[in-house]
């Protein structure tokens, strides 16, 4: 599978993961920023979207976009990691035109705003419903490392501290600022 | 009369107003199709913008089914769950079945038995055989005739009999278990099979003859709805949608899962990429689950029929996430499960196939005529509450 999409993307951290294991053969966290740039390269590879899901975690909200290509077994999993105060990702609708309902279902469950979204209306639940259902409560969370495991790390930006274990693996070239982000 | 005023005026509830927001031209009918009608099979609600029997404008309205099949995952374990798996998409339900065990196979290491592999083959291509029998019924109802879906719910008779055998119910099946299945396949049930094929097959050239070459049908669904490639791939459009528009693409055998990798059996496509494109792949399809079936059944090995210690109801599944997708009658179902090492999953995403197939109505229905739009609609092979989930 043609990786070229990922030359010259700054990513906060991309790992390779075991199909067997995961189902998935990259898994690739990106800044919000970024999300719109990595879609259109997944575009111009010739990948297709699958669906965009969001995970409630102490760290935040995970948004989740699965790709996936014509030739087979090449899952790719973007993952964007904003705040549950001001959850904002920019929406990926005008590349894949089939991420729009499932951004307005990502919005419907978890009250994410994709901002440039053409029509962030509900879809699945009603227009008055006034919550978001599958936010989870405070103490119901879980942190990120608890839930998935990080792969083998190809890349990893050094302020990038969710994975803490992988991330000091990583840092034998850069110690002295890991020491300051591992305390 | 400004284009907000125009909107004002406009009855309806909060999508109407929302669909009028940009103005109706002044000589446009806003019409809304459905929740109940008949070509939407189930509540799906469509609504669209007129110049005369034209279509200018369709937005999809759809919730109506909507179940939470999501957030029950969360609150029962995985194996509490699994009848919910039987009512996502009914015409299909142990695709679904099988998507769900799988992904909590993957999370946990489950081993499944060779036999067990073997039986979910038979039982998911028998079930992938109703559903499009359902589907080639209700469409050429759809399109205006009668007959053809007596002929389809006659077949299916036959098979919801058999299935019945082994799952215990006709429509909502929750079959499978991690780590197998839950019943043995008899002897009765194994005869039954190999009798329905050799039946269907001397069926089949009855439909193409009645159905498939009739002039009416062809005159009514041929250059109609026309789905570049590009356009699947953009909105993520799986199954006989995309074959029908020229590309090979199935789970089983792009991801292949299970024991399809041991069958021999083509993958049918159509270079037309219209209506009559997908009503031919599914056709064709049809044959080809039959010729796995035979070949499953010749290699059905002995032994069990679950895995011993196969969960148990409070069984925890570890820490970590999983994505399985398998290949349903509509598409790809995907499942990603992610659990924080209890009993209940964390979270599960369900990848509905037919919602991503509907999602690009809106773009391909535009400037088509109204019954065209009803003949796009049932070629995409629409089960709504898979939809909605």
């Amino acid at each position: 599978m043609s990786e070229q999409w990922m030359k010259g993307l700054k990513t906060l951290c991309s790992a390779r993961s075991s199909f067997e294991k995961t189902g998935q053969i990259w898994s690739v966290f990106l800044s919000p920023e970024r999300i719109l740039e990595a879609a259109r390269r997944l575009y111009d590879e010739e990948y297709f979207i699958e669906d965009i899901s969001v995970v409630d975690t102490a760290d935040g909200f995970l948004v989740v976009y699965h790709f996936d290509h014509f030739d087979g077994s090449a899952r790719v999993a973007l993952r964007c990691l904003v705040p549950h105060d001001n959850p904002r990702v920019p929406s990926i609708a005008s590349v894949f035109t089939g991420a729009d309902w499932h951004e307005r279902e990502s919005h419907d469950f978890f009250g994410i705003e994709f901002t440039g979204h053409p029509n962030l209306i509900p879809l699945l639940l009603p227009d008055d419903l006034g919550f978001h259902p599958l936010i989870k409560e405070e103490k119901a969370r879980v942190p990120l490392k608890d839930l998935m495991e990080p792969g083998e790390i190809v890349e990893c930006d050094p302020g990038f501290t969710l994975f803490p274990e992988e991330a000091k693996e990583a840092e034998s070239e850069k110690p002295a600022k890991e020491a300051t982000q591992g305390s | 009369m400004t284009r907000q005023a125009a909107a004002e005026q406009v009855a309806g509830d909060f999508y109407t107003r929302h669909f009028v927001e940009p103005g109706p031209r002044e000589d446009t009918l806003i019409l809304n199709m459905g929740p109940q009608h008949p070509s939407t099979h189930g509540v799906l609600r469509i609504v669209l913008e007129l110049d005369g029997e034209y279509i200018l404008r369709a937005e999809p309205v759809i919730g109506y089914l909507h179940r939470m099949h999501e957030k029950m995952a969360e609150v029962k374990t995985c194996l509490q769950y699994m009848p919910n798996m039987g009512r996502v998409d009914y015409l299909h339900p142990l695709a679904w079945n099988w998507a769900f065990v799988g992904a909590v196979e993957r999370l946990g290491e489950i081993e499944v038995p060779e036999r067990a592999e073997y039986i979910r083959v038979i039982t998911v291509e028998l079930n992938r055989i109703t559903s499009h029998l359902v589907w080639w019924g209700a469409y050429i109802l759809d399109l205006g005739a009668f007959t053809p879906i007596m002929y389809a719910f006659d077949d299916r008779e036959y098979l919801l009999d058999l299935l019945q055998i082994p799952t215990g119910s006709r429509l909502t099946y929750s079959f499978f278990r991690p780590g197998g299945v839950s019943t043995d396949l008899t002897e009765d049930f194994l005869k039954g099979v190999l009798e329905f094929i050799p039946y269907f097959r001397s069926r089949l050239p009855m439909y193409k003859d009645l159905v498939t070459d009739n002039i009416i049908l062809r005159k009514r669904i041929e250059e109609v709805g026309v789905i570049p490639l590009e356009v699947c791939r953009r909105y993520g459009a799986t199954g006989p949608v995309l074959r029908g528009s020229g590309q090979p693409y199935d789970v089983r055998r792009a991801e292949p899962y299970s024991v399809y990798d041991r069958f021999d059996f083509e993958i049918p496509t159509d270079e037309k990429l219209d209506a009559m494109g997908r009503y031919r792949v599914r056709v064709a399809e049809m044959e080809q689950s039959m010729r796995i079936i035979e070949q499953a059944i010749e290699g059905l090995p002995e032994g069990p029929h679950i895995v011993k210690g196969a969960p148990k109801p409070k069984w925890k599944a570890p820490k970590g996430e999983a994505y399985f997708a398998v290949e349903g009658a509509r598409g790809k179902i995907g499942v990603h499960l992610v659990s924080s090492g209890k009993a209940n999953p964390y979270r599960l995403k369900l990848r509905s196939p037919t919602f991503s197939n509907m999602s690009l109505f809106a773009e391909i229905a535009r400037g088509t005529l109204l019954p065209d739009a009803v003949a796009i609609l049932g070629s995409l092979d629409l089960v709504i509450p898979e939809i909605d989930r």
